[in-house]
């Protein structure tokens, strides 16, 4: 037994609470005010708000930042990796190049030999460039010839020798010019001396870095240099921080013309039909009875539709003229085919608001439908939009992506950043990042809209809502 | 139930009738000639190929007979392979793409009940976190850079180890539909995984899983017999639309990994304008997926005892 | 028999980790339930009578719960933090357990006969043919018609009344020597609710079973228990039997309860007067009453320090928690006075 405290008859002296018994209830934020709270505290929908400015403003604005012409095509670098600025030898214009003999070498062997050394002292002449790579060796005794491969990997021995060049039938011309598609890269030159119809078993392999260079007459066609300049010294490129594509057209400025297609149909298709839904929906779940159960089965069937096979006909029963850039078919296909979710969402909404009685009070006072949707339905159905809108935005982005990579989307030469990813494809084993940016930017996009829709739903779902 | 089924192939019928009108409409809605394509030199040629294909006769009569050779399920003869009947490339190919579909959908449907499960059990622990991460990312990145980038891994796997693990590209044996339909699967094991999760920890906090802990029954006994079975339900009834994502999401697959399925036939013949081809696959492909989605939701009907019964 | 009762409790305090703060749902809870008693708690929604019997379960969700301290005796051996297969010991077996809304409390996917059946098959391991036997026996024992076919069908085919019926079958499966029926007929009709309570009541005086029923409606209460918890805020105010409670209430809060009340016998012609305010903030309980801004008789102490719980020598079950208690505080008209020598509790 504890004994309790000793009283005083004064602690016995009435006194009421003053306070007023309805402050007692915590201080009540509206809906949106704890929304908007709730959604601060959670990082990655913050983070995903900020991606998402930050998109908005590299398509807005990156244009005027980044002036490159996003057709315009740069031949010196095509399908060029992202790099730091490149500068390029100036070389004087390519003059035909006549490989050199070996004096008193035999073009064939006496008979057929069994046995060929391989080649020695191959080796490059002048400064291997872009234009051109040149190579002497010396002769071999009894070869009836040279076959030579180039290859962008280390061959092992005799294996991935990589891409025949050439096969040179006597043995005496000790000299080879390689033109091909050359970049600046690294190559593994290899020479096999042949008996003029078979290769031998022996090769010697080069390691070669061919310079970046551009002609004289190249450079001053693009206005590079002065007419006075002489070849021998450099020359600084276009610079093309995210690359160049196949055809050497810039990449960040065509992600950025990219981003205005891709966004365009992802955000405003959205817009459209979530904004047609909800009046669709409103109107069904107000009207009620007949009408409503008509409208919603009309939804119902629209909705039974396969999604992407309607697209693909009505891009096909639409047709794409020359210059057009088959934008506007896929915004009015998706916006007459998705609407009907919104519609059902905001109808379920409708109904709830109608069952609990106030749009009842407001009709007797004498609103009008259209006041009474606008002033008590929207409002209070605005959160399961708003969400919807949300993740509406990337399914969107999906299905310009999909269409344009299957080339039933938007048009070439228009970029859109489905399209792109469409032509990054083909040289995706070689120049990776063609593929790579474009992917990245759809998925960080979808990625953005769908945290930020979690992040939205879980700030406006009622249920997490606590002390009520 | 059976009337219910009834509706429901009755409205499934009513939506192929309105595909094939839609799809009839859109082919002759393009601009241009459809033989313009053809080497329909001479006039004669010209007026041949029309009749061959019915061109010569009035809209209406062209639809009345095109919607009775779909009923009788003749889908007529390419434009580009002129020896080729349409249904015969639909018979060819489309087992290939069913069979990669349905490796694809089990994969996925698999995956996502485990996985999801998996997260709900460590729900804000680490592998919790990890697959959730994973998730979140195959949900945001397009199937079309999966294929392609399970095909640069393969051939970078074969690079290295200088052996052939699994083919890259092609047809033909089980290898080759591992990782394409891997790939195919990917995107909508996700979504399962994380509708699963969210269904999980939504039923945790029923009110019978309290009367089920009150019972005293086991954990893992709760887990299974309660939790699990009823998490399962909203999953299930996703699969349908999921079959068609996956259908689609086939064409590129295919693509990517040259197999010869429907998928890449449809959209090559979309890219040539192939008439017959595009009418007769698109049909095709409506009426298969009006009815997955109504099989899917018939087959829910029998799962969950609410809907059977009613 | 043994010197124990039926279940002990005794400082019992519950706290819930919430995005807003710790709520202090339970703050110091005792009371005793002897075997074939029937205790009644009452009090306003969000009191913590729930939370009370789901912690000594152990089934309320941990986290965010957490039971910071106290214990529970069932015949003696402490039943609070037990792990799983422990606490299954006595779970559905000693004690059984019925909920507030049959309609959700009965998984929706399983057939009634399987759901009382599995009960059975894990703590009695009885075959399933046993099981579905003594299943339907239950049924027809709660008075549910054509147990048999009744047995097959699933929750969604029986009206509320019906499922709490089998909801009260499937927790006397294996004959507990405790019953919890956490407000067993808020859920229903006013119909059912008297047939609800009726059978209770019969099954209780049959097999000799403690029942503890927690409800708002002290009608309820009034025709069932025989001894009453009134809880406030999470701690009991006033504590014993019916007649004291109801005709020699002790504290202002049941005095305001009984006002409340719209069938109140005694009260009849007078006008229904619900309680002004709200509960305090479980937030941050106040230190000193938590009565105290309702109160009407409020004075300075109330609003410094929690009252103990002030127990009456010649009625040692009849107890109170209000300071008007207190040896030279005034007295109060329509108030009880406990004839008090010494004081226990906090
Ligand atoms: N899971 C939970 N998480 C957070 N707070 C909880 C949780 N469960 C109960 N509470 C809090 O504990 C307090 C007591 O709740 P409890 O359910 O015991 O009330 P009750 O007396 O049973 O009310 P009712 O008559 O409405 O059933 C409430 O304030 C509630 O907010
Ligand atoms: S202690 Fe004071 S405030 Fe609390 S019930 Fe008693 S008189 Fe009222
Ligand atoms: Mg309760």
């Amino acid at each position: 037994m504890i004994p309790h405290p000793q009283l005083q008859a004064a602690d016995f002296t009435a006194e009421p609470s003053t306070d007023s018994l309805e402050q007692l209830s915590r201080p009540s934020l509206s809906y949106w005010q704890d929304a908007w709270i709730r959604l601060k505290q959670n990082t990655r929908a913050i983070i995903s708000l900020y991606l998402i400015i930050g998109l908005a403003l590299f398509t807005v604005l990156g244009p005027f930042l980044w002036t490159k012409d996003p057709s315009a095509q740069d031949l010196d670098q095509i399908s060029q990796a992202p790099a730091l600025p490149k500068t390029a030898l100036l070389v004087s214009d390519y003059e035909p190049w006549m490989p050199p003999n070996a004096q008193g070498h035999p073009a064939e062997p006496a008979g057929y030999p069994d046995t060929l050394d391989a080649v020695t002292n191959f080796t490059t002449v002048g400064t291997p460039n872009t234009q051109a790579v040149r190579f002497t060796w010396s002769p071999v005794q009894d070869a009836g010839g040279y076959s030579i491969y180039r290859s962008e990997s280390e061959p092992n021995g005799l294996q991935g020798l990589g891409l025949p060049l050439e096969t040179l039938n006597a043995g005496n011309i000790v000299g080879f010019e390689d033109r091909l598609n050359l970049k600046s890269q690294t190559y593994f030159y290899s020479i096999i001396p042949t008996d003029g119809f078979d290769e031998f078993e022996v090769v010697t392999t080069l390691k070669v870095t061919p310079v970046q260079s551009i002609t004289v007459s190249q450079a001053l066609e693009r206005g590079l240099i002065e007419a006075s300049d002489a070849p021998g010294r450099s020359v600084s490129l276009a610079f093309h921080p995210f690359g160049t594509d196949y055809l050497g057209r810039d990449m960040l400025a065509r992600l950025m013309q990219g981003a205005r297609v891709s966004l365009f149909i992802g955000v405003v298709a959205p817009f459209i039909y979530v904004l047609f839904g909800v009046f669709y929906g409103g109107f069904a779940g107000y009207l009620g009875g007949k009408v409503d159960q008509f409208l919603m089965r009309f939804a119902d069937f629209v909705v039974a539709l396969p999604f992407l096979l309607f697209m693909i006909l009505f891009k096909i029963g639409f047709g794409i003229g020359p210059g057009e850039s088959g934008v506007l078919p896929m915004l009015v296909a998706l916006i007459l085919l998705l609407w009907p979710s919104t519609a059902r969402l905001v109808r379920g909404q409708v109904l709830k608001i109608r069952e609990q009685g106030y749009i009842e009070a407001a009709r007797l006072l004498g609103g009008k439908p259209s006041y009474l949707i606008a002033r008590h339905i929207i409002p209070n159905t605005m959160g399961v939009i708003l969400v919807t809108l949300t993740f509406a935005v990337p399914s969107a982005i999906f299905t310009e992506a999909f269409l344009s990579f299957i080339g039933m989307g938007v048009a070439p030469p228009t970029p859109s950043w489905g399209s792109m990813c469409n032509e990054g494809v083909k040289t995706m084993l070689s120049h990776p990042h063609e593929l790579f940016f474009p992917a990245l930017f759809i998925s960080i996009t979808v990625l953005a809209f769908n945290l930020l829709g979690d992040g939205l739903t879980e700030a406006l779902d009622s249920k997490m809502r606590s002390r009520e | 139930m059976l009337k219910y089924t009834f509706g429901r192939i009755l409205s499934g019928l009513v939506t192929i009738w309105f595909i094939a009108t839609a799809t009839f409409l859109a082919m002759h809605a393009v601009p241009g000639d459809p033989l313009m394509n053809e080497k329909a030199t001479t006039p004669e040629i010209r007026e041949n190929l029309a009749r061959k294909y019915g061109l010569d006769k009035p809209i209406a009569e062209q639809y009345v007979i095109y919607l009775g050779n779909m009923v009788q399920g003749d889908f007529g003869i390419s434009f580009t392979q002129q020896n080729r009947k349409v249904n015969d490339i639909i018979q060819d190919h489309f087992p290939v793409s069913a069979a990669l579909g349905i490796l694809a959908i089990t994969f996925a449907a698999l995956g996502g009940i485990l996985w999801g499960a998996l997260t709900a059990l460590y729900r804000n622990q680490l592998p919790d976190i990890i697959i959730m991460f994973l998730v979140i990312l195959g949900i945001s990145v397009p199937s079309f850079v999966f294929a392609a980038l399970g095909q640069l891994l393969l051939v970078n796997i074969n690079q290295w180890f200088n052996i052939s693990f699994l083919p890259v590209a092609g047809w033909g044996t089980f290898s080759h539909m591992i990782v394409p339909s891997l790939v195919l699967g990917l995107g909508t094991m996700a979504l399962l995984t994380r509708l699963m999760r969210s269904s999980m920890l939504e039923i945790v906090n029923e009110d019978f899983i309290r009367t089920a802990r009150a019972k005293g029954l086991s954990p893992s006994r709760i887990f299974f017999q309660h939790q699990l079975r009823n998490a399962i339900l909203p999953v299930v009834t996703v699969l349908g639309p999921q079959i068609a994502a996956i259908t689609t999401g086939g064409f590129v697959v295919e693509l990517v990994f040259a197999i010869p399925g429907l998928g890449r036939y449809f959209v090559q013949a979309v890219q040539q304008l192939d008439y017959t081809v595009i009418m007769g696959t698109t049909v095709f492909y409506g009426a298969f997926l009006v009815f997955m989605v109504i099989l899917v939701d018939i087959i829910y009907g029998f799962i969950d005892p609410r809907v059977r019964l009613k | 028999m043994g010197t124990h009762k039926l279940l002990e409790v005794s400082n019992l305090s519950v706290e819930f980790e919430t995005y807003g703060g710790v709520v202090k749902a339970v703050r110091g809870v005792d009371f005793g339930v002897d075997a074939g008693e029937v205790l009644a708690i009452v009090g306003e929604s969000g009191c913590g009578k729930s939370v009370t019997v789901q912690s000594i379960m152990g089934i309320i969700p941990m986290p965010p719960g957490k039971i910071t301290g106290g214990s529970a005796k069932l015949k003696g051996s402490e039943i609070l933090g037990l792990d799983a297969q422990a606490a299954n010991q006595f779970r559905g077996k000693e004690i059984g357990m019925i909920f507030q809304d049959p309609m959700t409390s009965l998984n929706p996917t399983m057939t009634i006969g399987a759901q009382i059946a599995e009960t059975l098959k894990v703590h009695r391991g009885l075959s399933t043919k046993q099981a579905t036997e003594i299943a339907s026996e239950l049924l027809i024992r709660t008075r549910i018609p054509e147990a048999q076919k009744r047995l097959h069908q699933y929750p969604f085919e029986f009206s509320g009344g019906m499922l709490q019926r089998a909801m009260i079958a499937q927790s006397l499966a294996c004959s507990p020597s405790l019953l919890i029926a956490d407000e067993p007929t808020t859920a229903l009709d006013v119909t059912i609710q008297a047939q609800i309570l009726d059978l209770l009541k019969e099954l209780q005086s049959r097999d000799g079973m403690a029942i503890i029923l927690i409800t708002h409606d002290l009608a309820v209460v009034a025709r069932t228990a025989q001894n009453v918890c009134v809880m406030y805020a999470g701690q009991i105010v006033e504590q014993g039997s019916v007649d004291e409670i109801f005709y020699k209430s002790a504290h202002p809060y049941t005095l305001g309860l009984k006002l409340a009340m719209p069938s109140n016998v005694s009260q009849q012609n007078k006008k229904l007067e619900p309680i002004p305010g709200s509960p305090p903030d479980l937030f941050s309980p106040p230190s000193g009453c938590g009565y105290a801004a309702r109160c009407p008789h409020a004075m300075r102490i109330c609003h410094k320090e929690n009252p103990p719980l002030f127990s009456d020598p010649r009625e040692p079950h009849h107890a109170a928690r209000c300071w008007l208690q207190a040896p030279g505080a005034p007295k109060t008209e329509g108030l009880h006075q406990l004839h008090l020598i010494a004081s226990h509790g906090e």
